[in-house]
């Protein structure tokens, strides 16, 4: 037997800036030196919680970015006066996002609530490289004005792309419209249905409609690409916890070809 | 001629005065409630040849055979005696049916043999207690019953006793499923909690009824080795003040049990009214009158305790009594001199 | 080369290697079970023959020496963190069947490939030694001729049950030293297998995750009381769920451990924020019973099941997993017409 090295002993990384976007969604951006891809995750060691897996929010020189939602009162403790401090984390686990396999032509990317943390580094890679992909629309939802995240990042996307900012309710504004991202699917302006690619992220409903929608407004199955939530323990594939079918999501996800996992059953 | 029969004499041995002028019934006992199923064949023989064809099963698991005339009870006494001996009934006279009827058939629920709540061979402890206090002319009940589930009522007998395990958790074997701490909580008094991912017994509340064991799906809980009860104290239906026993002992063993229920037979062989009614008293009237810190001296004497018992103090028993003020009645009533 | 061997002579061999190898087999728990008076059959320590039960199939498997149920990770306090000491240092010795040996097989695959080795798994697997215990006869419950199971090779040890004495085949040099040394009598030795068993099952060639849409799982939505029994003695079954326990209040020092964990059981998909899949425990029986028969296959190229039957007999609501395999062909008829 090769020697094998301990994949479960997490590293001791410190905490560089901490970016409050709601009362209980902030970023932590984390020291950390090595290769990472958007829509991979880390699992961050709690004080008292246990582990967490958290999608990496954004990518930065020798640092990652980790959007945490506040769960509980545990958690509470992580979310005060942590600047400064140290996070015991492992990883980063799973595929993530390829960007050379989404560019190159017209790129969709719908994402809900916190689905945006995965897709944010993709969105940012897009935004900055222009070059890589042809028209760039996102959509994004959330609940509500309050539960918007990354509120600084949709300035400069604005610039960059073609951004839709809604919300399930409340009031149009300039800023954002009104109504679940599903509304504006037919309306996509598309060149080659053929060619063009799609991202979804955000909880099982919303992704289901979306990709309905996305069928209908006649992208192909084979181009549309999907980030898969479900339990992650390990990280390692042998827990167990995030298998669905013969896939496990941890190791040959959590980013999937809709056409690979639309026959996954949970 | 007119029918002679001195009464008292066919009561203890077991037959009844009927309503029915000339006829009795025969009574059948099954200590712990349990027999050789070819036994049935003498019993049906009785009941077709000299009763009327029909038997009663009767509330404390027993058989009743009415419709026997009296000039026949010698003959179903001869039929009943292989009954008595299958079943192992002590008694002196070979074919003369039962010396005794006044301590009670001594009742059993299905007990560890048959039922998976069961914490106890009940069967084979009820026929150890049969062993040890008849035949005896004293009304005494003692009823066992596996688990605090207490299928057999036994908090409406004189003497209580219910099955009691002491669960044991291996930590190693735990997975944190939850199950024992819902069972526990759901099903019994909810004496586990959980800290650090594995379950913590309160062992004050604890009843020992096994609902963990019995829900661990990993052997974390198992059955500890040493077999220990529950005793309780003086139930009793009847018109006075019928009431609940209380809990008496807790993790209190075989050996201290007999011998508690045999200083009782001490006890109301002292206190009873010799002017009651047929002379029957039931014992839980004599302690009321007498006073629980008198009996208890009576009934610890010279028992050894186990370690593990715990003695609960004071008792108290309640239950219905009936007054004068409207309605009659009174519920509930703390009536014991402690 | 094989030799006949008394049961002294076994446990002198036994004994010898005891100083390199925990030996592990099948142990009797006098009133170990759920119910009063009731025992129970799972692994531990043994040191010698007679310590080991072979009347009947153990309740619970082997996994337990290779997996421990509860396994310390790490400790760490409020800045360090310190790996665990392995739960043993010695190699080991299992006495097991052939459908457990087999199972040996499944649990390397996951846990020494389907991604990176794991750490834990692969230092308690060094230097594990196993002697195949031959089946003169299978179980009530047994399947292990359709799994293609009841016939192992891969032993370091073969041995068979005889009235009297036992047969023994070593492949393991190690310890041919120590029989040669303590048996006159070679002969050669064919581990016992069956070639029949009672229990039979059959895996429908067409099956695929279609099979989600039979009505047969709701059934088992009203049958199955997720208790997880099923899994727990299944020697193939690895899952395992992560714990930080704190030894303080502040929750600053302490260890993390992984436990055994049961997709049967409530709280196995649970994620942040309430949610959980398969919630109905049909759903959670498609799960797994898919992964015996199929999915696990699909990823490995050999079914996960071994036909050992322990869940069978373990289900307290007498829920038969080799009746559910059966029942798969019917459900992909159901679901696909008669094709």
């Amino acid at each position: 037997m090769n020697k094998v090295t301990n994949a479960y002993v997490p590293f001791c990384s410190e905490i560089k800036e901490v970016i409050r976007h709601t009362d209980i969604e902030y970023t932590f951006r984390m020291e950390y030196h090595g290769q990472v891809r958007p829509g991979q995750f880390f699992e961050v060691s709690m004080p008292k919680y246990g582990e967490a897996p958290i999608s990496v929010s954004g990518i930065g020189e020798d640092t990652v970015d980790l959007t945490i939602r506040r769960v509980g009162k545990v958690t509470n403790e992580v979310f005060e006066n942590y600047v400064g401090d140290h996070l015991f984390m492992r990883g980063p686990y799973g595929n993530g996002f390829e960007v050379e396999k989404l560019g190159g032509h017209e790129l969709v990317i719908i994402a809900g609530g916190t689905g945006v943390s995965p897709v944010r580094g993709v969105i940012n890679y897009f935004g900055e490289h222009s070059e890589k992909r042809d028209a760039l629309t996102i959509i994004t939802g959330f609940k509500s004005e309050k539960d918007i995240l990354f509120k600084e990042d949709f300035k400069r996307w604005r610039d960059q792309m073609n951004v839709i900012l809604t919300l399930d309710s409340g009031e149009e504004t300039e800023e954002h419209k009104v109504g679940l991202v599903t509304k504006f699917i037919p309306e996509l302006e598309v060149k080659d249905l053929d060619t063009a690619v799609a991202v979804v992220v955000g909880p099982p409903p919303m992704m289901r409609f979306s990709i309905m929608g996305l069928l209908d407004r006649g992208f192909k199955e084979e181009n549309i690409w999907v980030s898969q939530e479900r339990k992650m323990c390990c990280g390692l594939g042998k827990c167990g916890h995030c298998r669905i079918g013969d896939q496990y999501v941890c190791l040959d996800g959590p980013v999937f070809r809709y056409i690979q996992s639309k026959d996954m059953m949970d | 001629m007119g029918m002679d029969i001195e009464t008292g004499k066919l009561k203890k041995n077991a037959f009844r005065v009927t309503k029915e002028r000339g006829k009795t019934a025969a009574r059948v006992r099954v200590p712990g409630g349990r027999m050789q199923a070819d036994l049935l064949e003498h019993i049906q023989k009785i009941a077709d040849t000299y009763g009327n064809g029909t038997v009663h099963l009767t509330i404390r698991q027993g058989f009743e055979i009415p419709g026997i005339p009296y000039e026949k009870m010698p003959e179903v006494n001869r039929m009943l005696e292989p009954v008595l001996q299958g079943i192992g009934t002590k008694h002196s006279t070979p074919e003369g049916g039962y010396d005794a009827s006044g301590t009670r058939n001594i009742m059993a629920c299905a007990g560890s043999s048959i039922c998976p709540y069961g914490c106890y061979d009940t069967t084979a402890f009820a026929r150890r207690m049969e062993e040890a206090i008849y035949p005896n002319d004293l009304h005494f009940k003692v009823v066992f019953t596996g688990c605090h589930n207490d299928c057999a009522k036994v908090r409406m007998a004189d003497f209580g006793i219910m099955g009691m395990n002491e669960p044991r958790l291996d930590p190693n074997r735990c997975i944190s499923c939850g199950a024992c701490v819902k069972r526990c909580e759901k099903k019994s008094v909810g004496a586990l909690s959980v800290h650090n991912f594995t379950p913590v017994r309160n062992e004050q509340r604890c009843l020992g009824c096994g609902e963990c064991v019995l829900a661990c799906p990993n052997g974390a809980w198992t059955r500890s080795d040493k077999k220990l009860y529950k005793l309780t104290l003086f139930g009793r239906t009847g018109k006075r003040n019928p009431r609940l026993g209380v809990d008496f002992i807790k993790w209190v063993d075989e050996e201290s049990i007999i011998k508690i229920v045999q200083n009782t037979y001490d006890f109301v062989h002292e206190y009873i009214d010799r002017d009651a009614p047929g002379g029957k008293e039931h014992i839980g009237y004599i302690v009321d009158r007498v006073g629980v810190h008198e009996y208890l001296k009576w009934a610890l004497k010279d028992v050894t305790l186990n370690p593990e018992a715990e003695v609960y103090q004071p008792l108290y028993w309640t239950g219905v009594t009936y007054t004068d003020q409207p309605g009659g009645y009174h519920y509930p009533k703390v009536n014991m001199k402690n | 080369m094989g030799y006949f061997i008394t049961v002294e002579k076994l446990d002198r061999v036994l004994k010898a290697l005891s100083e390199s190898y925990e030996i592990y087999g099948p142990k009797l728990f006098v009133r170990g079970g759920r119910f009063t008076d009731t025992d129970m059959i799972r692994y531990d320590k043994v040191a010698s023959w007679e310590e080991m039960e072979w009347s009947k199939r153990s309740d619970y498997s082997f996994k337990e020496v290779l997996l421990p149920l509860r396994q310390t990770l790490f400790y760490f306090t409020e800045d360090r963190v310190k790996e665990a000491d392995p739960e043993r240092t010695k190699g080991a010795l299992i006495f097991l069947r052939s459908c457990d040996l087999h199972a040996v097989k499944r649990l390397d695959a996951m846990y020494l490939r389907n991604g990176e080795a794991d750490y834990y798994y692969s230092r308690l697997r060094k230097k594990v030694r196993f002697v195949l215990v031959g089946c003169q006869s299978a179980g009530e419950s047994c399947f292990c001729v359709d799994m293609k199971t009841n016939v192992s090779e891969e032993y370091d040890i073969g041995l068979n049950i005889r009235e009297g004495k036992l047969e023994v085949d070593c492949k393991w040099e190690e310890a041919s030293a120590l029989f040669d040394q303590n048996c006159s009598s070679k002969t050669e030795v064919a581990v016992d297998h069956v070639t029949e068993t009672r229990t039979r099952v059959k895996i429908p060639e067409n099956l695929s995750s279609a099979i989600a849409k039979a009505s047969m799982w709701e059934e088992y939505s009203r049958r199955c009381i997720g208790c997880g029994r099923c899994n727990f003695v299944c020697p193939t079954c690895t899952c395992f769920t992560m714990q930080d326990m704190y030894f303080d209040e502040n929750g600053k020092t302490g260890q993390r451990r992984r436990v055994a964990a049961s997709c049967m059981v409530d709280g196995y998909t649970d994620v942040a924020g309430g949610g959980a899949y398969r919630r109905k425990k049909g759903d959670r029986m498609r799960f797994k019973v898919m992964h015996k028969v199929y999915d696990f296959k699909q990823r490995e190229g050999f079914h996960m099941c071994v036909g050992c039957g322990r869940c069978d007999d373990i289900c307290p609501e007498y829920i038969s997993f080799s009746h559910v395999i059966n029942r798969l062909e019917e459900g992909m008829k159901e679901v696909c017409g008669d094709e």
